[in-house]
């Protein structure tokens, strides 16, 4: 089985949850979307996440939730050895400069996306930060030509196969 | 954690098995004794048998099988065995079975990587691909046949695998602005892989079973130049092509006109790019003009190697890009080829077979059969390893009227017509990963492939072979 890639979803809002999830829908079944409405609710998840062996290749956390922000996950995030290749986004209309800069400077964002956002502005980030993941992270990239950026991901095969 | 790496644990059934069946394959010889093999040979058949064993399961990777080959050979049958075989044999030095990792065709094997991490490195490949298609305008026939041609082309001097990986990158651009359902994108994205396929066949250098015949062929003291390799293949590897182009044509019919095709680049014009041009041009120019000049292609293969390096042109990173697994695979196959000679073992392998009752023809049939068949399934390159110890020695048993050169020949040719599955090849695997070609694309195509090349190459070639005096039948 080709372990799927497993999008992290931090968001309190239900139907904000819902939207981010029926955007992503083009990249099933390859990418999967798992939910959470806290940091502790997504602790839980990437738990079970480890457990199934699929990739943890990106992080969509909403700033402003019940309990710790969003910043202040993204920056404990990014020093778990375990996720040091998950990609980071912001997806959020409420943080402040100071806020993003700290998620700048000390999660290494990747990306700022502000609500409301347009679905093929949110899919082609993701699709471009899923290749990166790959192309840096995974050893067999073929299974995820196909849903992603397939020209990118076949210049990294040219790289790393041979006849055989 | 840069890149996950598949641990131990992930192991699979069938390598359990596997190791547990090299195993016993390899005690078994030992034990029984087989009549007509000295000690010496007991022990390469145990060698031999596991080998088989670990190339079909994948037990271990294919580059681990082939160290193992050397490793075993030198601890069991060389002059540093740890048992010395009883019974007066004549045992080989140690060195030579370290040797095989040196192996002149091996030199050859490595200009030639060196030559593609060039192409490579300054996008050589596509900006060729990019100029050469311009001619072939913007018919969806036309385009597939350019395509084809230079996926064809550029296969022969760099991995089929690489080749495809970035033409079937073009073709994705193409694609993507087709019309769902239109089956124009199935019949590009299959013209790839079997171009590439093919186009191996061309030249030496082109895929490792080319290496591992010629290597198994200089074991025998024959040798056949780059020119003279080319000559013999390249005819029936365009013949095939332009089969397999019309074929693809008539399978994958399309309402589509016209479609552009956009590569975008232009040729690199800095210091190192213009040596690497260069170099690249007088090594194939010297390949190609061997009867001109004498040099011996294996010697002209360490030419790139020294001037890229010498010039910094590349430095360590390109060394280290280099696929010493491949090349280490070819090697092993060449060990074993060596120590299944020394202990006399491929003779008495080829001795258990009455090949009087086959006629000559026949025989090179059959060769060509089993590399095929046994290829679509496993490695090209551990077909090959298997195949070529014993096929070049069938050919120059006294029973049988073969010539070796045309067995080797044939041998390398059966394993690149192999394209049946999705598995058969990488480059299959890169068709097969685009979602534009199904299994079953592949097995009708690739099959229908294969079979008219194993026409071309066994009824129509030894022909034109025999007029040209290669393979001096």
């Amino acid at each position: 089985m080709t372990p799927r890639l497993a999008i992290l979803c931090l968001e309190d809002e239900p139907p904000v949850r819902d939207a981010i999830v029926r955007d992503l829908e083009p990249f099933a079944p390859t990418v999967v979307v798992e939910t959470a409405e806290s940091a502790d609710d997504a602790r839980a998840a990437l738990e079970e996440l480890r457990a199934t062996g699929d990739h943890v290749a990106l992080v969509l956390a909403d700033h402003l939730l019940p309990g710790e922000t969003g910043v202040e996950f993204l920056v404990e995030l990014h020093h778990d050895p375990d996720l040091a290749g998950a990609r980071k986004v912001l997806v959020t209309g409420q943080a402040g400069l100071e806020d993003t800069i700290e998620a700048v400077n000390r999660a290494k964002l990747d990306h700022y996306i502000a609500k409301p956002w347009a679905p093929e502005q949110l899919r082609s980030v993701v699709r471009d930060l899923l290749t990166d993941f790959v192309a840096e992270h995974v050893d067999d990239v073929l299974p995820y030509v196909q849903v992603l950026d397939g020209g990118r991901l076949l210049a990294v095969h040219a790289k790393r196969a041979g006849d055989r | 954690m840069r890149r996950r790496e598949r641990g131990a644990s992930e192991q699979t059934a069938l390598q359990r098995v596997g190791l547990l069946a090299a195993l016993v394959a390899f005690v078994l010889p030992l034990v029984l004794q087989p009549d007509g093999l000295d000690a010496a040979g007991h022990r390469m058949l145990g060698v031999f048998l596991a080998a088989i064993v670990l190339w079909v399961t994948e037990a271990i990777p294919l580059h681990a099988t082939a160290v193992a080959i050397i490793g075993a050979e030198i601890l069991l049958i060389s002059d540093a065995a740890v048992l010395p075989v009883p019974g007066g044999f004549e045992a080989p030095p140690f060195a030579d079975f370290y040797a095989a990792l040196a192996n002149p065709v091996l030199m050859l094997f490595l200009g030639g990587f060196f030559l593609a991490e060039g192409a490579a490195k300054y996008s050589l490949d596509r900006n060729l691909a990019r100029v050469l298609l311009k001619p072939f305008g913007t018919s969806p026939r036309g385009i597939m046949l350019g395509l084809m041609l230079i996926t064809a082309v550029l296969s022969m001097f760099m991995s089929n695998t690489a080749t495809t990986a970035t033409m079937t990158a073009v073709v994705l651009s193409v694609t993507a602005t087709l019309p769902p359902g239109d089956r124009l994108r199935t019949g590009l994205a299959l013209s790839i892989p079997i171009a590439a396929n093919v186009g191996g066949i061309a030249t030496p250098v082109g895929t490792p079973p080319n290496a591992i015949a010629l290597g198994g062929l200089a074991e025998a003291g024959i040798t056949i130049t780059f020119l003279e390799w080319m000559l013999a293949t390249l005819p029936f590897m365009l013949l095939t092509l332009a089969a397999a182009w019309v074929l693809l044509g008539r399978l994958h019919r399309s309402p589509t006109k016209s479609i552009s095709l956009s590569i975008e680049g232009k040729f690199e014009t800095s210091r190192p790019a213009l040596i690497f041009y260069v170099t690249f041009i007088v090594t194939v120019g010297l390949w190609l003009t061997e009867p001109l000049h004498g040099v011996n292609s294996q010697v002209v293969g360490f030419f790139p190697v020294v001037v890229l390096l010498a010039t910094r042109v590349f430095g360590v990173p390109e060394i280290q890009n280099v696929r010493w697994d491949v090349l280490w695979l070819v090697g092993g196959g060449i060990a074993l080829a060596t120590g299944m000679s020394a202990a006399g073992v491929d003779a008495w392998i080829v001795g258990l077979v009455e090949w009087e009752v086959l006629p000559t023809a026949g025989l090179l049939v059959v060769l060509a059969l089993i590399a095929l068949g046994l290829s679509t399934t496993i490695s090209n390159s551990a077909t090959a390893n298997l195949l070529v110890p014993i096929g070049l020695t069938m050919a120059m048993s006294d029973a049988v009227a073969v010539n070796p050169l045309l067995a080797g020949i044939i041998i390398a040719v059966g394993c690149s017509l192999a394209m049946a599955l999705p598995i058969s090849t990488p480059p299959n695997a890169i068709a097969y990963a685009t979602g534009a070609v199904t299994t079953r694309h592949l097995a009708v195509a690739g099959l229908a492939v294969g079979a008219i090349g194993l026409v071309l190459f066994l009824g129509v070639a030894p022909l034109l072979w025999d007029l040209l005096g290669i393979a001096g039948m």
